[in-house]
């Protein structure tokens, strides 16, 4: 068709790419490129707000950075966390997505419209009502399960306990996900497994399953990313401890910026976690062969 | 038969996981009728034994908890129209426009969302400081309002609506701006629902920027609010659960009106992208 390549452009579409471009380029240099641009200079200086200290350090906080306990404390909470709360959203997402797309289920509408509800609340509000939940003199929690545990006071308990909140508040956003992955599969998929014979379990391993593969990288792959900045519920919850017990990366980070305002130190960190996700982001899409955009024109 | 004792074996399941999903909510709201003494007594009931308003009508006295809900609701609303037009109008520009350089400024967008706040945060806030915007809501709404998110929906929406549609209204001498405004935006009713929906929710339940930003009482939002609240009135758990009922309860309102559409945008954000 002709009007595919139009070199003839308007006067006022010049005007608005221009103004939107304009636009786009200052808003990411000001509030984007040069926020990381000066982090990544600050992680190489002694950097305190309060007293003005701005001092080139070299790569001290990077190496200081290794060796602080604390560092590897919030690395392997912070690992610890994403294994599992992303194994148990795929789980429950994916079987409950499942059930809910059984032909033998009704009221679907309903079911999905529950299971969402928690991912739509706002973090703090419900980070609260878990906190009185875990209350060991009167908290739900307790009284249903029976136990005495004074849940995120108790370092054993804590990092469970807000992982467990994560999970209830996160399963529903991969629900939806694998719903709407299920019901892309084409039917006449199923129905050639079945008149080759196959059982509702083989079918789900050898047929759903394999084309579920882009919504279950594209479910870990925003998690893990989206755990690796979590706060909130570590700073609503326990504060990071008993000790150090909670602290996760981006907690960390909270902490050394802005409650003992090593901003550079806290710069360090921060870029830590930048490299971790890039790389994490491009293991995660060579693992599995696949480009995102080719997912992408695919669906 | 086997059918029909699978089909309510997968509805019970369904039912109980149902039931643990909501019970969380259940309990704040009941528990936010019941009084103090109640909430923290050794025999606990489900359902308010004196049921009680005392909770909700200290509220305001104790926390001048409506000035912090309206100022949320001004935000929220101020950030979330400033992201879907500014949202709209990139996509626009990006999925229906050839131009040197489209890609890279769509993949800088791409790589933007792939950033930690807190690689930025820290060196914001001494941008922000230093300028001067602390304690003002431009700190709150200027680095807000450009979404990746957004833009990255609206491209893909836009960039499926037929050209000949845009070239039609062309040949008919509209010019850009309404060709945007009077089709492309009435358009994309269902995307700018659910990016409308998320981006509220964001705004409402962000915590730190405003909690660094913000400094004077009557300029602070809701979410930041409840920790205040929970710090200075530490065993007041009644007026918490209060408090907290108000600030999901509206959410949740506007979540089940819009689920439908909600739903479209999520499985479209994530299957289509």
């Amino acid at each position: 068709m002709f009007w595919k390549r139009r070199p003839l452009q308007s006067k006022s579409e010049v005007v608005l790419r221009n103004i939107v471009v304009a636009f786009l380029v200052l808003h990411m240099g000001i509030f984007l490129i040069v926020p990381v641009i000066m982090a990544f200079a600050g992680s190489f200086h002694l950097w305190n707000p309060l007293n003005g200290t701005y001092k080139w350090i070299g790569l001290d906080n990077y190496v200081r950075m290794f060796q602080y306990p604390t560092f590897w404390t919030a690395m392997i909470n912070t690992l610890v966390f994403c294994v599992v709360v992303v194994a148990f959203r795929v789980l429950l997402g994916l079987s409950l997505a499942y059930a809910i797309t059984s032909k033998m289920t009704t009221k679907k509408t309903f079911f999905r419209t529950v299971f969402y509800m928690p991912t739509v609340t706002p973090l703090v509000a419900v980070a609260y009502v878990w906190k009185i939940m875990y209350n060991p003199q009167f908290g739900l929690i307790d009284q249903i399960l029976g136990v005495d545990i004074n849940w995120l006071y108790d370092s054993a308990f804590a990092l469970p306990a807000v992982m467990a909140m994560t999970i209830w508040k996160d399963f529903g956003y991969a629900v939806i996900l694998f719903m709407s992955g299920l019901m892309s599969v084409p039917s006449d998929y199923y129905e050639a497994a079945h008149i080759d014979g196959a059982n509702a379990w083989k079918t789900f391993c050898y047929i759903t399953l394999p084309l579920l593969k882009p919504t279950m990288i594209f479910v870990v792959i925003t998690s893990v990313i989206s755990y690796l900045q979590a706060y909130v519920p570590v700073m609503v919850m326990t504060d990071g401890g008993p000790g150090t017990a909670t602290f996760l990366s981006s907690y960390l980070v909270y902490d050394q910026a802005f409650v003992k305002y090593n901003f550079g130190y806290a710069s360090a960190i921060a870029f830590f976690i930048l490299v971790l996700t890039a790389i994490l982001t491009v293991i995660s899409f060579t693992v599995t062969g696949e480009k995102p955009e080719k997912r992408r024109k695919r669906a | 038969m086997k059918r029909k004792i699978m089909g309510a074996a997968l509805f019970l399941v369904l039912l109980m996981m149902g039931v643990v999903t909501v019970v969380p909510f259940v309990w704040m709201v009941l528990s936010s009728f019941k009084t103090n003494a109640e909430i923290s007594a050794l025999e606990q009931t489900l359902l308010p034994k004196a049921f009680t308003l005392e909770n909700y009508a200290t509220l305001q006295s104790n926390f001048n908890f409506l000035r912090y809900f309206g100022n949320s609701v001004f935000i929220a609303l101020v950030v979330t129209a400033l992201v879907i037009y500014i949202s709209c109008i990139c996509g626009f520009v990006l999925s229906k426009y050839q131009f040197k350089g489209k890609n890279l400024i769509f993949g800088f967008i791409m790589m933007t969302m792939m950033i930690p706040w807190s690689v930025t945060i820290i060196s914001r806030y001494t941008m922000f400081v230093d300028a001067g915007l602390q304690d003002s809501y431009l700190s709150l709404i200027l680095p807000a309002m450009v979404s990746g998110f957004g833009i990255f929906m609206m491209k893909q929406d836009i960039g499926a609506l037929p050209d000949e549609l845009l070239e039609a209204a062309r040949m008919d001498g509209a010019n850009e701006f309404a060709i945007f405004h009077k089709i492309v935006l009435p358009m994309s009713k269902n995307s700018i629902s659910a990016i409308a929906i998320f981006q509220f929710l964001w705004v409402w339940e962000d915590y730190l920027w405003p909690y660094l930003m913000i400094d004077s009482e009557e300029k602070q939002l809701l979410a930041v609010g409840l920790t205040t609240f929970n710090g200075r009135y530490s065993t007041d758990y009644g007026g918490l659960f209060a408090a907290t009922t108000i600030s999901i309860i509206p959410v949740l309102i506007i979540y089940i009106i819009f689920q439908k559409r909600f739903v479209a945008g999520v499985a479209a954000g994530a299957v289509k992208g």
